[in-house]
This record gives structure tokens, C-alpha cells and sequence, in this order.
């Protein structure tokens, strides 16, 4: 990413200017942008300021911006202060959330670190093993866990030493550490392969330079590596914290309790009642608003990078 | 370092950008109010809400009127249902296709009001639909159903009297009942070894800490609910007092406190899986949840309590000729397939919600080997409809307030 941009010399006038190539170039992304991000969100928008069907009690979307009814929007918002129904929910999902990134991260780092710069030969095997994750579907994972954390699965009765002792722990039943350590099982592989690319690319010559000029091992890595792939980790990050913020898959499936539901739950519960699909379109507009923040973080960070490498 | 010239807009560019943008909405929101015109043509009708105290005769309008007597069964076409998951004997299901030479299709769905929202949209010909009693307000209102001719279905006289002019559609003239259930609790003695039943308030067995991530309750708001205002001694369970709706959301916060339960569909598996201890449960799931115990689990272990008067919820799914469907005269015939008393003794054997039928008499279900003796509780009797407390159809205000304690209790408290 970088390195192509590196001989950046003073501009050519010529290079700025219109050039019809490129728009045109960049047409298929923005008519994508156009047709499955803004107008999909212009249609939750009107349904969030629209109007409820008084028999069927389906959403009935309001086009016309003028004739808003802000009523399902506001109800949201009152009830996530503090003493709101649903801000201990939010901030649930901001706790599980942040824990389970840090742990994917703790977990990523080390394993993408190892593959891209230690592995040597055994790069390529390692790699397509971190991908087999990916050829068994989500739910086939989660519902592998379901087995294997039943009263009687095995986990109790690896954990009871074959009967030495009475373990009779019941995972299933709303226990928040189990829905965190479910994200980060289904969405650790998707931290590791952003990660290895960075890792991977990151250029040979500098990290010699450091060591000639004096760095020992951590230092390097301290100094150099780890400034090196900040953008990679926010990427990484951010590719795997999205999804979970969404998530509501992992709690329904390891927990299926109130006590851990997530705003993807809040989201998903309310899109199947009548009459509230409003408020599922508010939750989703409130995420949306906690997403874009950190994406701004990240474009300023990467920005920053090219800055500094040019 | 100062930042080097950007490849971004200018200032004249930008307000061109603007400009063709203010232009364009207008036009984007013309063209999405004129797609969604189709949607909003039914809302002028207010509902009707039928109850045993104002039964409703459905009005046939001159638009939507029954098919003529004596036609043939339509040939070559499938015959769509639209049904739960593990909601039809696929024997019944053959028997029929053998009969007149059709193939039947069923399609699922994982919630009713799901189903209707869908059906509701469109682009759908399922034949026929197994809605629950409190929502023939909508399918008629709406015009998605069509009226039955009564000629093709003379097996209506195999169900219980009741059901041939129930208050929610006198003269059943849209719809014919499907299967009959109650809902109460129901435990495995290994896990739960007090009698639930013999307690003064069973329902309070789902607040006791003693039992603590072993229960679970109905995900569906209106029968999770009303069983916690039967809790609360109120039997009003479509209560539209705002006081008593504080109250069913102060238990149910009580209740996450004090025992923390799933909140599922699926205790007919996760009950005999040994997930669930005790749950609230529908009848025809504790008599389903036989088939999915473990190798080696006796069926005894099960149990289920239902008020012995009756005075609790009673329930009844319907069968019901949509007008989007293309084989009106199979549908016709397929509905009184499944009112023939050997084909709804054979559904209910296979999926445990009884059919009302008169000749299941409910003394003989356990000689006759239907049912084990520890879930005689489980049969559905006549006389529970005569004093059973009915779910009923909300009207909008009232359905809001309920599902906002709903989702209070869903999103999980802090």
C-alpha cells in the first residue's frame, strides 16, 4: 500500500485533473454504495420515522423526510439513559465486545506474527490450516459448542476427570463469560488473516536497520514492528469488532437468557414483533453512529501512516 | 509537513455535488413512494377483535366468496402448506397425495405472526395456512383468506361441537381447528424432584432460586406473560390495565433475578436433553419431548401440570384456505383429510398436539397407549374450553404497552 505511493514526486498538474478513466473506473463501487448501502439505509430511515399498519401492525415506510414522526425514534433514545431498559443492554455489548477483541487480538497477534515472520517453510500449511475455520459455517460452530457445553457434553466431563468429581456446571444457561469466549472462537480467524497480511508485508530492510544500528530483539519489535502494523491492528480490529457489535447469533445459540442479550438481540427481537420493527431501525441507527466513529479513527490513523511514510 | 494536494473536491466542486444531490432526493423519494403504494391500501379498516363474550360472524365480501360446489381437485399442481417445522405427519401428508395423485409441499415458518407478515406481503401461493385462533381478525380483515365452502368438508362433524361455531368465527366460515393445547409446566422428576403440581401456585416454581439455570419460558410475549399474570392471580390475560402490566414486568424482572431462564421455543429438545429442568411448556411439547430423550432415559422422568378445573391457558391452531393459493378445491380437500378421525389420530401420534376430535375420547388416550401415564395431564379436554382462559387479539395501544414489557424483559435488565 504504501511502497507504491513512495516515489510521490512534486505532481504532474496533468494527474489531478479530470480524467474521465478513472471516475468511471470507480463507478461500480459507488453504484454498489449507492444501491446496497445508501438507498437500503434511506429505507430504515423512513421506516424508523414511519407510520405502523393499525391492523397488521407492519412497518409502513414514510418517504417524504417532511412528514417524519420521530415517535419510535425518541421511545429508543428514552430508555437508554441511565434507568432505561435498554442501556444495560448496550452497555453489555460494549463490555462483551471490547473483551472478546482483546482476547482475539492477545489470541491473533501472536499466531499471524508467528506464521508471517517465524514459520518459514511451514507459511503456507499453517495458513491454509488458520483458513479451514472458514470452510464450516458460523452456525456449524456454534452448534458444535452447544454439544459440547451440555450438562452432560464433554467439557463437564473432561472437566470432572471421568467422574472424579461432580462438575455440573450449566454453560448454557446465560453465562456471559461463555457468550464472550463464543465470539471470540467465531470470529478469531477473522482477526488472524488481516493480521498475517500486515505482518507479512512489512519490510525486511527496516527491521535489518534497527538490529544494525542497535536494537535487540524487543526493542525492534517495540520500536518498529509494532508502530509499523498500528494500522494493520486497527483494520483488524475493526473487521472483527463490527461484527460482533451486530452479533446476535452467538448469545441466542450459548445462552439464549435475557441476562446476556446484546443490541443485535434487542435488534433482532424487535424486527420480528409487530409493530416495533421502529425500534429495531432505531438500534440500528444507534449502531451505525458507534461504528462510524472508530472508522473515522481508522481512516486518520492510515492517513497518518501514509503521511509518515512518504 | 504540510499535506500534499489531495486528490479531494474543491469548494465549487463540492457545491455542485450538493446540488445534484438536493435535486436527486426528491426524485428517489418519489420513486420509493410510488413503489410502496400496493402496502398501504389496507389500512383504512379498523379490526375487529372476536371474544367468547362478542363472538364475530366474519363477513363473506362480494370480492372474496367461496368456491362453487361439486368441482374436481385441480390437476398437476402442488399443493403448498405453510406450517411450523415438525408440525405434520408425513404419513398424512402421503396418504392424501396418494389419494388423489397431487404432491404437497410444506413450507415452514418459526413464528406465526412472522407467517402472516409474509403471507401478508405477497408473492406467495401457499394453499393453506395454520394460524392460531387470535389472528383470523387479521387474515380476514386483510382479505388473505378465503371462505370455506362447506360441501367438500363434511368430516367438521368429527370435531368437538364447540369447534363447528367457535366464537372467533361463527359458522366457520373461514377457518376449521387444527390441533388443541394448554399451556402449563412441565419437569423431569431427575432434575426436579418436588411434585410442581401439588404446590399451591405451581407457576411460582419458575421463581424459585432453587432452580436456578435450569428453567426456561415460552418465547412468545403474550403466553410468557399471561402465565405471569396467572401467577399473580390476575386471570384477566389480556388485561389492558396499565397497573397490572407494571406488575407482570416487576415479576419478570424478578424472575431473571431469581433464576435466570432461557427464553426459547425449543424446550421439546432441550427438556429431554437435560438442558432444561423445568418450563413453562405447551402440551403437545411434553408429549413430543418422549421422542427426543436420550437412549436409555426412561419416558417416566417427565411430567406436566395443567390447573386440573381447567382454569388456565387453552389453545387451538386452525387450518385455513388462503386466497393467494392456486389449488382452492385440493386445499378444501386436504382440510377435510386431516379432520378424518384415522388421519388425525395418526398426525397426532406423530407430532403430540392432539387433534379435537370426538373420537379421541381423553379416558382412553392412556390405555389406548397414546399417552403415558405420567402425562395424563397433557390431554386436552372439552370442557377446558368451556373455562380455560383465552389468549386473545390486542388492539394496537394495548399490544404496544404489552410489548414493551416484552422487550424490557428481553433486552435483560442490568
Amino acid at each position: 500500500m504504501t511502497v507504491a505511493e513512495a516515489p510521490s514526486q512534486p505532481a504532474k498538474p496533468g494527474r489531478t485533473r479530470t480524467n474521465p478513466l478513472w471516475p468511471t473506473l470507480a463507478m461500480p463501487g459507488i453504484i454498489w454504495l449507492l444501491v446496497f448501502f445508501l438507498a437500503p439505509m434511506y429505507v430504515v430511515l423512513a421506516i424508523v420515522f414511519g407510520q405502523v399498519d393499525p391492523i397488521f401492525r407492519t412497518p409502513v415506510p414514510v418517504w417524504n423526510p417532511l412528514q417524519w414522526d420521530a415517535t419510535q425514534f425518541t421511545y429508543v433514545l428514552s430508555r437508554i439513559g441511565p434507568g432505561g431498559a435498554y442501556g444495560p443492554a448496550l452497555i453489555r455489548t460494549g463490555v462483551y465486545v471490547l473483551i472478546a477483541s482483546v482476547l482475539c487480538l492477545a489470541i491473533a497477534f501472536p499466531v499471524a506474527y508467528y506464521v508471517a515472520r517465524l514459520s518459514g517453510r511451514w507459511a503456507g500449511i499453517l495458513l491454509a490450516a488458520l483458513i479451514a475455520p472458514f470452510w464450516i459455517s458460523y452456525m456449524m460452530r456454534m452448534l458444535a459448542w452447544v454439544n459440547l457445553l451440555q450438562d452432560d457434553g464433554w467439557v463437564n466431563r473432561i472437566a470432572s476427570l471421568g467422574g472424579l468429581f461432580d462438575v455440573r456446571v450449566h454453560w448454557l444457561t446465560g453465562q456471559p463469560v461463555v457468550v464472550v469466549l463464543g465470539l471470540v472462537y467465531g470470529y478469531v480467524p477473522y482477526m488472524i488473516l488481516p493480521l498475517y497480511a500486515g505482518l507479512d508485508r512489512l519490510p525486511q530492510s527496516t527491521l535489518e536497520a534497527a538490529r544494525d544500528l542497535g536494537a535487540n530483539r524487543v526493542a525492534s519489535f517495540w520500536r518498529v514492528t509494532l508502530p509499523m502494523c498500528r494500522p494493520t491492528i486497527v483494520a483488524a480490529v475493526l473487521l472483527t469488532c463490527l461484527p460482533m457489535l451486530g452479533d446476535y447469533f452467538t448469545s441466542d445459540m450459548l445462552s439464549a437468557s435475557p441476562k446476556t442479550a446484546m443490541v443485535g438481540n434487542l435488534i433482532n427481537d424487535s424486527v420480528q414483533s409487530p409493530g416495533q420493527t421502529g425500534q429495531a431501525g432505531a438500534f440500528v441507527m444507534l449502531v451505525l453512529l458507534a461504528t462510524v466513529l472508530p472508522m473515522f479513527y481508522y481512516v486518520r490513523v492510515t492517513a497518518r501512516a501514509d503521511e509518515v511514510s512518504t | 509537513m504540510p499535506v500534499p494536494n489531495r486528490p479531494g473536491p474543491n469548494r465549487r466542486q463540492f457545491l455542485q455535488r450538493a446540488a445534484l444531490l438536493a435535486v436527486g432526493t426528491p426524485a428517489l423519494v418519489a420513486f420509493l413512494d410510488a413503489c410502496s403504494k400496493g402496502g398501504q391500501s389496507s389500512s383504512a379498516p379498523s379490526l375487529t377483535i372476536a371474544a367468547p363474550s362478542s363472538p364475530v360472524k366474519w363477513d363473506i365480501p362480494a370480492d372474496n366468496t367461496a368456491i362453487a360446489d361439486g368441482l374436481g381437485p385441480e390437476k398437476g399442481g402442488t399443493l403448498q402448506l405453510y406450517s411450523y417445522a415438525d408440525y405434520m405427519a408425513p404419513e398424512a401428508v402421503k396418504s392424501f397425495e396418494e389419494k388423489y395423485g397431487v404432491s404437497v409441499q410444506i413450507s415452514t415458518f418459526n413464528d406465526t405472526d412472522e407467517a402472516l407478515t409474509k403471507i401478508r406481503g405477497g408473492n406467495v401461493d401457499y394453499d393453506i395456512f395454520f394460524p392460531s385462533y387470535d389472528q383470523i381478525g387479521r387474515l380476514v380483515t386483510g382479505g388473505l383468506v378465503r371462505p370455506l365452502n362447506h360441501s367438500y368438508v363434511p368430516n367438521i362433524k368429527n370435531v368437538w361441537p364447540f369447534f363447528a361455531n367457535p366464537w372467533y368465527d361463527q359458522e366457520w366460515r373461514y377457518s376449521v381447528p387444527y390441533t388443541v393445547y394448554t399451556t402449563g409446566i412441565g419437569w423431569r422428576n431427575d432434575q426436579v424432584p418436588a411434585d410442581i403440581g401439588a404446590l399451591k401456585n405451581p407457576y411460582e416454581a419458575l421463581w424459585d432460586p432453587a432452580y436456578k439455570n435450569k428453567t426456561a419460558v415460552i418465547d412468545d410475549w403474550h403466553t410468557a406473560m399471561a402465565m405471569v399474570l396467572l401467577k399473580l392471580g390476575i386471570t384477566d390475560v389480556n388485561t389492558s390495565s396499565a397497573d397490572d402490566l407494571n406488575k407482570v414486568g416487576e415479576a419478570l424482572s424478578q424472575l431473571v433475578a431469581a433464576t435466570s431462564p432461557k427464553v426459547t421455543i425449543t424446550m421439546y429438545s432441550d427438556l429431554p436433553a437435560g438442558q432444561i429442568g423445568l418450563s413453562q411448556m405447551w402440551s403437545g411439547d411434553i408429549i413430543n419431548a418422549q421422542s427426543y430423550l436420550p437412549e436409555g432415559v426412561d419416558v417416566d422422568i417427565l411430567r406436566y401440570w395443567f390447573p386440573a378445573d381447567g382454569k388456565g391457558l387453552v389453545d387451538n391452531d386452525l387450518m385455513v384456505s388462503l386466497r393467494g393459493g392456486k389449488n382452492p378445491v385440493l386445499a378444501h380437500l386436504f382440510i377435510n383429510h386431516m379432520l378424518d378421525p384415522e388421519v388425525a389420530k395418526q398426525n397426532f401420534s406423530a407430532i403430540g398436539y392432539q387433534p379435537p376430535q370426538v373420537s379421541i375420547n381423553p379416558d382412553s388416550l392412556v390405555a389406548d397407549g397414546f399417552i403415558p401415564e405420567n402425562l395424563k395431564s397433557a390431554i386436552v379436554r372439552p370442557e377446558y374450553f368451556d373455562v380455560g382462559y383465552r389468549i386473545l387479539e390486542l388492539d394496537p395501544a394495548n399490544d404496544t404497552a404489552w410489548h414493551n414489557v416484552w422487550r424490557t424483559f428481553k433486552a435483560g435488565g442490568s
